[in-house]
């Protein structure tokens, strides 16, 4: 057995097994915590504050847009473009379909996935560019946070390097780090990409409960 | 009895016959029955004629001779390019860029890198002479910041996957191999495919935050003149000083130069062509080799040499004995202008240097 087959198959299946069950696993866990009975009566519907939440935190409040300008732009760029790079690259469809689900759907043409991969590049670098040169986020960021952008960023610097696709070992090792990257992924801050829902649909029911817009 | 001894007598001279037959037709009658015997140079080839008139009377050898000059012959297609079967110049490019280029780029980066450790061990960590105040004065903006090491980290990446690229042949297959150098080259020039241009993007938006105090002033070459780095007592400048204005028009001119080429490299049906993008390469590799020599002081004195260098980058702020000693005329400047700095929390960072230093 290659690397190349270790890591596509034994390595991947494991890997892929404790992203789901470490991410379920941690989800039921914050769902099991509950939240304290609020005992104000409400003025509004809290489950419609948690929708709208959802929605409406896709972009800052007015009075916040020149402040987060920054990384709002980043963040769009960085997420955007690696969901799209994830999702609608030739390589990955391919990878999906024979590993995951066996659907069919049109990949971007070279250049779509050279200009999203960009984009998602610029976006990540920037992101921990701020990380490190802003007082406060250099304070707030741990260990953690610094070994989740460096994982990604370099699944995704290798998973670029092997875009020829014709060297075996430069695909054997963007699949290692993506394996490394979904094992890391239930237990780091990488959670967010689930969490957020929960996070904005507590904020959302408590505000909209008040008659407050989330 | 008889017969048989007969029959098997005259198989044995049929035998003998076809074997002598056989001995007697020359090789290069054996291979082909329409070739000419060639046996001495004046037959071989005279002014351009073959003997024997067998295959055309016009020498290959004259042709293709033609061909690999670049002659040029005719086509009834628009792209009259394809004319010519074989184009020099590629060999001239070729013989330029693994000679004088590669011999005086790979010089002149290791005698960078060699003269920057030199000058540490020599001159050491520049320190402050006086004692930090605790007050500090803002030297760079956020946006400066980001722009700076954005710019900075993909300026590593693609200076390090540009080196594999142009030198790995010669500084690294003898040490990893043909197989590893096939692998780190395909994957480093991928990268620098991709990233290029985020890099040409990063460095327009950086040249242009840059630019106001980079201009050439009055009293740049008071700096130079009473020694510069070099001197003991550090000359007055304003908020750069000649090295760092030199630097930052270095870092337009070359960086201006591998950009157009860059873009010129990834789609090299720009120019129109093969001359251009050969001469793109060549302007792409100099530039590169010109910026990467002088990075290596860059960094070094931002990241160790100078100190308190870092935390201008860093948190922004400088303290102002560090402003007075380095850059004495901004510096007088801006703390006439009385920042109102208490409590942002990068100037209390640097602040607190004073306390710990």
């Amino acid at each position: 057995m290659t690397f190349l087959e270790v890591v596509e198959g034994p390595l991947w299946y494991l890997s892929a097994t404790i992203f789901v069950i470490g991410a379920a696993w941690k989800v039921l866990g914050i769902l099991r915590l509950g939240r304290k009975r609020d005992l104000s009566i409400p003025r509004a519907s809290a489950s419609i504050g948690a929708f709208k939440a959802q929605f409406l935190h896709f972009v800052p409040h007015g009075g916040f847009t020149f402040r987060t300008i920054y990384h709002l732009v980043a963040g769009y760029m960085f997420h955007i473009g690696l969901f799209v790079v994830m999702l609608f690259a030739a390589p990955h469809i391919s990878f999906i379909q024979g590993n995951i689900i066996n659907l069919e759907w049109t990949p971007l043409p070279y250049w779509g996935f050279i200009v999203a991969a960009q984009f998602a590049f610029a976006g990540l670098i920037l992101l921990w560019v701020r990380r490190i040169s802003d007082p406060v986020m250099i304070k707030i960021s741990d260990r953690d946070d610094h070994i989740g952008s460096w994982l990604t960023f370099l699944v995704m610097l290798t998973g670029c390097m092997a875009l020829q696709e014709s060297v075996e070992a430069l695909r054997a090792t963007h699949m290692l780090l993506v394996d490394l990257w979904l094992i890391y992924f239930p237990f780091s801050r990488l959670m967010h990409a689930v969490t957020f829902a929960f996070s904005r649909g507590y904020t959302g029911a408590f505000f909209g409960r008040r008659g407050i817009v989330p | 009895m008889r017969g048989t001894a007969t029959l098997r007598l005259t198989r044995l001279l049929g035998f003998a016959g076809i074997l002598l037959w056989g001995l007697s037709v020359s090789p290069v009658q054996a291979e082909s029955p329409n070739s000419v015997r060639l046996s001495t140079p004046d037959q071989v080839q005279s002014d351009g004629t073959v003997p024997g008139n067998v295959l055309g009377n016009t020498s290959d050898a004259d042709f293709w001779r033609g061909v690999n000059h670049g002659e040029v012959g005719k086509v009834s297609i628009p792209d009259k390019k394809a004319a010519v079967m074989i184009n020099r110049t590629g060999e001239t490019w070729r013989n330029v860029r693994t000679g004088p280029v590669m011999l005086w780029g790979g010089l002149l980066i290791g005698g960078a890198l060699l003269s920057v450790v030199g000058f540490g061990i020599v001159y050491g960590k520049f320190k402050l002479h006086g004692p930090r105040t605790g007050r500090v004065i803002p030297r760079f903006s956020q946006p400066e910041r980001w722009v700076h090491w954005f710019v900075a980290g993909l300026f590593m990446i693609l200076g390090l996957s540009g080196l594999v690229i142009m030198f790995g042949r010669t500084v690294l297959k003898p040490i990893i191999g043909a197989d590893a150098l096939s692998i780190m080259a395909n994957a480093s020039l991928q990268a620098h495919n991709l990233l290029g241009p985020i890099f040409i993007v990063a460095l327009v938006i950086m040249l242009v935050l840059y630019l106001k105090d980079n201009i050439y002033q009055n009293g740049d070459f008071v700096w130079a003149f009473k020694g510069g780095f070099f001197s003991s007592h550090h000359p007055p400048s304003w908020k750069y000083n000649l090295g760092e204005k030199s630097w930052y028009w270095l870092l337009f001119f070359a960086g201006g130069a591998i950009s157009v080429s860059g873009v010129v490299l990834i789609f090299p049906t720009l120019p129109g062509d093969v001359q251009g993008l050969q001469l793109s390469q060549i302007v792409h590799v100099v530039s590169a080799i010109a910026l990467i020599s002088a990075s290596l002081g860059h960094i070094y004195l931002g990241v160790w040499g100078v100190e308190g260098a870092l935390d201008s980058m860093t948190l922004g702020y400088v303290d102002e004995t560090w402003g007075l000693e380095h850059h004495r005329w901004w510096a007088e400047l801006e703390i006439k202008k009385d920042h109102l700095v208490e409590g942002a929390p990068d100037a209390v960072l640097a602040a607190n240097k004073a306390e710990n230093s």
